[in-house]
This record gives C-alpha cells, structure tokens and sequence, in this order.
C-alpha cells in the first residue's frame, strides 16, 4: 500500500512539473487524430462502413504536401507573409490530394461494391486491399525512407502557459485544426450538402425518394472527409516527415479516437480524438514509453465498458 | 484413341526429358568444360524500409568485393552476388535466409546486417552450415548460443562499442544524469543495456526507457510518443540521453527534443550513424552537435586512393567515409574470398559451404579495416581498442552534406 502511495505521489509530482506542456502537445495531437477520426465518422455515418484505406489518405496528403513544400521553400527562409502563405498552401494542397486519394477511393473501391448490394465483408477486404495498393505504390514512386519535409516557420516558443513553451508548431495545429473542425461541424449542421449527408446516413432510401442525389452525398462525404485527412498529413508532416507508413498508425488511434467519442458523430469524434491525445501524452508522466499505446487502448475498453456507444454515443443522422 | 497414344507417348518422352535436364541444371555452376565453375556469395540486409541507408551502403561494398575479385583474372571460378532483403526486420530474415539456403550456387553469405535479423535467420544458416560475415551486426548476444560455429562478424560487438560509449559521455563529455533509451529492438536494448551498466559504472546517475520504433520507421508505435518524451526529458534535468536504436526513430526523437528546447548532450550508436540521420530529421539542424558512433575501425578503415575512385561508381558518388560499414562489407566479402581460394571446393554444396566456414576460423586477413581474424565465437579477434570511432553531425558545405551538415570523425576509444 505504500509503495502504491509512493508510486502515485512521485508521479504526481513529476505530473506537476510537466502537466502543461504534456497538455499542449497532447491537444496538438489531439487535433490531428480528430482531424483524421471525422474522415472515419463521416463515412461510417452514411455507408455504415469503415474506410480502413483512410490511412493512405493521410498519407497522401503528407507527401503532396511535402513536395509543395520542397518547390516552394528549398532551402530558403520564408519571410512572415511567406510563412502563412506556404502554410496554406500546405493545408490546401494536402487536403485537396487527399479528398482526391478518398473521391478515388469511393468511386474504384466501394461504390462498384455498392451497386452490387455486397456484403459487408467486401467493403473491409476492398478496403485493405486499396490500402496495401495505395502505400505500396507511394513506396516504390517515393522510396521507403523517411523525409524530413521543408518547413515553412522557424519554430520557436511564441508564449508561455503556467510555465510551459508554446511552440507555434503547436499553435498553427490547435488554429487550423479548430477552424477545420468547427467550419465542418457548422457545414453539416447548416448547409443544403450538410442536411443531405444527415439524411442519408439517417435512412439512405428515404433519403433518395426524397430527392437527395445519394451517389452524390457520398462522393462529397469522402471529400469532406479526405480533405480533413490530407490537411492533418500535412500538420503531421511538418513535425515528423512523410514516409509511405506514416499512416498506419495515426490512422488506427484516430479511428479509436472515432469510436471513442461514438462512431458517426462529428463532435465525438473530436472529442474523441482530443481525449486519446492528452491521455497519451500524460501517459508518459505515469507508465513506461513501450505501454503508451497500451494506455491508449485500455481507455477504450474502459469507456466502452460504461458507454458501448462511446462518450457521445452513435447519433447517426444527427451528426450536428 | 491412336492419337491419345501417341500424345501419352509424347508426353512420357517429354517428362523424361525434363527429369534429365534437372541434375544438368543443378549441376550448372560446374557442368561447362571450358568456363570456370560459377559460386555465389549472397548478402543479406536491409534495401528497403525505413532503415535501409546503412543495408545499402554494405550492399555497395559486397558489390565492389565481387567485381574487383572478378575482374582481377586470378580466381579458379567466377563469383556473382545475390541479394536477400530482409528490411533489417527479424520478421522478415527468416525467409531471406532460407532462400538462400535453396540457392544451389551460394556458398557464404555476408552478412545479416541488423542483429536482430541476424538472430532470427542464423538458425537456418547454422543448419546448412553455410558462414555468415557480418558487417555490422553488433549485438553482444550473438556471439554466443549461436551452433556450429558459422557466425562471424568483421566488427566489434556492442559490448565493446556500448562501454566505450558509455566513457564518452561520462569522462569526456561529463554527463552526470544520463537516459538511456532504446528503441525495444535486439540490437538497441542490447546496446543501451551496456551503456547504462558501464555509465553507472563510471558513477552517472541512470534511468532507462524504452520506446518501440514507430509507424514511420516500420515499427507500430505512434510518432507522436517522441513529443511527449522529449516534453519530459527537458523537465527531468538530464544533461545526456544515449539512444539504442536506429536513424529513423533517432531522427524523429532529435527533432521532439530539439522542439521542446533540449540542449543536454546527445548520442547514439552506429545503427544512427548515416548521413540518413540528418536528411530525416525534422529539420535538419535538429540534428546539429549529436555524436554517435560506430565500430568502424578507425578513419583508416575508409577507401582511398583508386579504391575509392572504384567505389564511387558504384555508390553513385556517396564517399565511404559517409557509407557507413561499406568497407567492412567489402572486407568481409573479400575474406570470404579468401577461404574460398584456401580450401578444395570439391564435393557435395554442403562440403563446400562447411570447408569455406571452417577454413575461415583459421584464417588471418588483412583487410583495409584492419587485419580480419575470428575467435572461436565469431567474434573479432583484439580488444577492440582504438577500433569505435566517434562522430559529431556538424555544420558542413563540404560535398555531400545534407541541409549544411555532415557527420565528422572526433574520436575514437
């Protein structure tokens, strides 16, 4: 019983020292999971499928971000106007390459299945099996090893939280994840595009005898999507790289993330995803780096234990 | 019901065709008169994935080996290279190994490179007593528990490098309160083991961790780990950390640290020790100052000369002084070599492949690393002094730097 206090209390103080910096880095994180876990959510929503080829958006946002990055900056030094144009830039054109990589996946891997009235089972193995194409050509076309990419900041602290640096590495993810996420959340609930995807995924043959274009809500689905996938590759780029595995498991946590906050809901998944990130950036404080991910899932477990649903619960049709 | 005859009779001539060919084709290597009996010298090692730099570069050295040896005229047979890559993935090796155990020509392999590869293919190679040289394969552990004696390796093993290491950043660099981290691999937990053990040896204060590769270097684990970790590192007073592991997962950790504002000392071993480092550290300068090292022999152990015009070729102009492990590739083809101009290569494959291995447990030779002689459990022969070098990433316009750093040569043990 001692030791457990001792065990608690020592941490507990290491957890002091450290608690805002590990906050900061896990909501950085957090945005990005969250970012890729609506790519998840928003497909689940309508097709009731899971979209396991979504790492390879990810990732290809992170390379035609990368290669944006190298023909613009080289070996320059972007000055500040350059700066926020280059990051824009790189938002833009990793989302856009990946709403491209997901609209091709939706068109080649799952809508011929669709048409088809296949099995679930299809969709999963149509699913991987895209995976393995799209990271195995990356690798051959890119190589196999990891690039730094060109970035366009200096990244230096540019505040102080309760004795924390924020870095601006961390604060253009928690500016261009929010306004990412709160734009889609605002989409969905408000526009013509947003009440269709919620119909669909509310009862999808209704849906079209209602007149919702549902080959169309789909296509757009896996756009949105894909564009929040692609731009979080390229967030995620500029502090790790782009390699053809990047996706794997970033990918893999933002699906947890996805369930975690309730499958087919928009802001569980953001909850979900900021959640997943701070515990394991807090696990460092607590457990031994090999058991992060370890941590990570036994949240999971946890929650669904008590919630089955995820926090938020599935609110398929009302992902607003 | 004549025609099904004569197509059965066909068939049946055909057949026995095709099963007379088979011994000729088995027997290819030695069945022309006039040419010299072909023998194969495979090389097994990472060529692809996230770690593949320094699997390559030994590649570059086998295939220089080869070609020197075969253009010199003076060998009783021709020599070709066959390549087996095993990702540097102890997953992978097995495979790797047992298709070069099938290749009916491969008499001695170079390599694996990567310890934990090497330990799980040595069992297959053990088996059909073929000998394996390893350029880099380092692991204290693999020296020992391996049968029949057909492990070799050219260079000195972790014990040797970890300990030297581990006086490098206690007595030279004056760390006092060290990490030792190490990326869950054979090779990085062994090698962080050592150093952890002699650095507290040396009286430093120690704490050990261990972080599993990452996604993005062909592990599992989550990039992201690294930012957390080097979030606690700075807060944790440390003044040196020591990284068991690869370049890939090295890199990402330096560019975490560098994030989170780290200035303590910085160093890992000779699986960081390529210029792959710098190029996948994010940015580049976040690798500025870190030291490694390597169990390169010396400075003296790169090509010089019309070597290294030869070998430039080859690399498509990368120098071996930044190929780390190219030489020693190329000395542990040429011993091979060696053995086999020493011994009868008469008899079955197997006769041949166990007369090379045994014949290389005697031999003594003089390689451009150094002079290459084997103890009895594979292990190079000599203490190791003066063989592990140390090296620093600096800021570089020399040719050949990445981003305006290179990695230079500051020491040695």
């Amino acid at each position: 019983m001692s030791g457990m206090i001792h065990f608690f209390s020592s941490h507990f103080a290491t957890l002091s020292h450290e608690f805002w910096p590990l906050l900061v880095g896990g909501l950085a994180t957090g945005f990005i999971y969250a970012m890729v876990a609506i790519g998840y959510t928003l497909v689940y929503g309508v097709l009731r499928l899971i979209n396991f080829a979504h790492s390879e958006v990810f990732m290809s946002g992170g390379f035609a971000s990368f290669f944006l990055m190298k023909w613009l900056i080289g070996s320059s030094t972007p000055n500040a106007t350059e700066t926020v144009l280059y990051l824009i830039a790189g938002v833009l054109v990793g989302g856009f390459a990946g709403a491209a990589v997901a609209t091709t996946l939706e068109r080649v891997a799952y809508r011929p299945l669709r048409r088809r009235n296949a099995p679930k089972l299809a969709y999963l193995i149509s699913a991987i099996g895209a995976s393995y194409f799209i990271f195995n050509l990356a690798a051959k076309e890119f190589g196999r090893i990891n690039f730094a990419m060109a970035s366009p900041f200096i990244n230096h602290p540019l505040f102080t939280i309760f004795g924390a640096q924020v870095y601006m590495y961390y604060v253009i993810i928690l500016i261009v994840g929010s306004i990412m996420l709160v734009s889609l959340d605002r989409l969905v609930a408000t526009s013509k595009l947003g009440r269709s995807i919620r119909a669909v995924a509310q009862d999808a043959e209704t849906a079209s005898l209602m007149g919702v274009n549902i080959d169309r809500t789909i296509a757009l689905t896996f756009i949105l999507g894909g564009f929040l996938g692609g731009a979080a590759g390229y967030l995620y780029g500029l502090s790790f790289g782009v390699v053809y595995t990047m996706g794997f498991t970033p990918a893999l946590k933002a699906f947890t993330a996805a369930v975690l906050g309730g499958i087919g809901n928009l802001r569980g998944a953001v909850i979900g995803g900021l959640l997943l990130g701070v515990v394991e950036s807090m696990a460092v404080a607590f457990v031994n780096g090999a058991y992060i991910d370890v941590v990570a899932f036994a949240v999971l477990v946890l929650v669904l234990l008590f919630r089955p649903t995820g926090i938020l619960g599935e609110r398929l049709g009302r992902t607003a | 019901m004549k025609i099904r005859s004569s197509k059965v009779a066909s068939l049946v001539v055909a057949s026995a065709a095709m099963l007379m060919t088979v011994p000729m084709i088995g027997t290819a290597a030695t069945s022309s008169a006039a040419a010299k009996p072909v023998y194969v010298i495979g090389y097994e090692g990472p060529l692809s994935g996230g770690n593949a730099q320094l699997g390559i570069n030994m590649k570059w050295g086998v295939e220089f080996a080869i070609q020197q040896a075969n253009a010199s005229g003076k060998l009783p047979f021709t020599l070709q290279a066959k390549w087996y890559d095993d990702q540097g993935s102890g997953t992978l090796s097995p495979a790797q190994a047992q298709a070069a155990v099938a290749n009916n020509q491969l008499v001695a392999v170079v390599g694996p490179a990567f310890s934990g590869a090497t330990k799980a293919a040595e069992p297959f190679y053990s088996n059909a007593g073929i000998a394996t040289v390893s350029p880099s394969a380092t692991a204290a552990a693999l020296a020992t528990g391996i049968s029949n004696n057909n492990f070799m390796r050219v260079v000195y093993g972790d014990d040797v490098q970890g300990s030297a290491d581990a006086k490098f950043l206690v007595s030279t660099k004056h760390v006092s309160k060290l990490l030792v981290l190490d990326d869950g691999s054979f090779y990085g937990s062994g090698l962080a083991a050592v150093v952890a053990t002699a650095a507290k040896a040396d009286h430093a204060t120690v704490t050990s961790n261990s972080y599993p590769q990452s996604s993005n270097c062909g592990g599992l684990a989550s990039s992201t780990q690294y930012t957390s970790l080097a979030t606690q590192i700075v807060s944790s007073g440390v003044n040196g950390v020591f990284y068991g592991g690869y370049y890939c997962d090295f890199g990402l950790l330096l560019g975490a640290l560098h994030t989170a504002g780290y200035t303590g000392v910085v160093m890992s071993g000779d699986g960081s020790e390529s210029t792959a480092l710098i190029s996948g550290t994010q940015p580049n300068s976040a690798a500025a100052g870190v030291y490694l090292s390597a169990a390169g022999g010396g400075s003296g152990g790169n090509f010089t000369g019309a070597l290294e015009t030869g070998f430039l070729k080859i690399s498509h102009g990368v120098t071996s002084a930044n190929a780390l492990y190219a030489p020693q590739a190329y000395d542990a083809t040429n011993v091979i070599i060696a053995a086999m101009q020493k011994v009868s290569l008469t008899g079955s494959l197997e006769a041949k492949r166990i007369a090379i291995r045994d014949e290389l447990h005697k031999i003594s030779y003089k390689g451009i690393t150094g002079t290459i002689a084997f103890q009895s459990d594979g292990n190079l022969a000599g203490s190791g002094a003066g063989q592990i070098d140390f090296y620093q990433v600096t800021a570089s316009s020399a040719t050949g730097n990445v981003g305006g750093y290179a990695i230079t040569q500051v020491g040695h043990n």
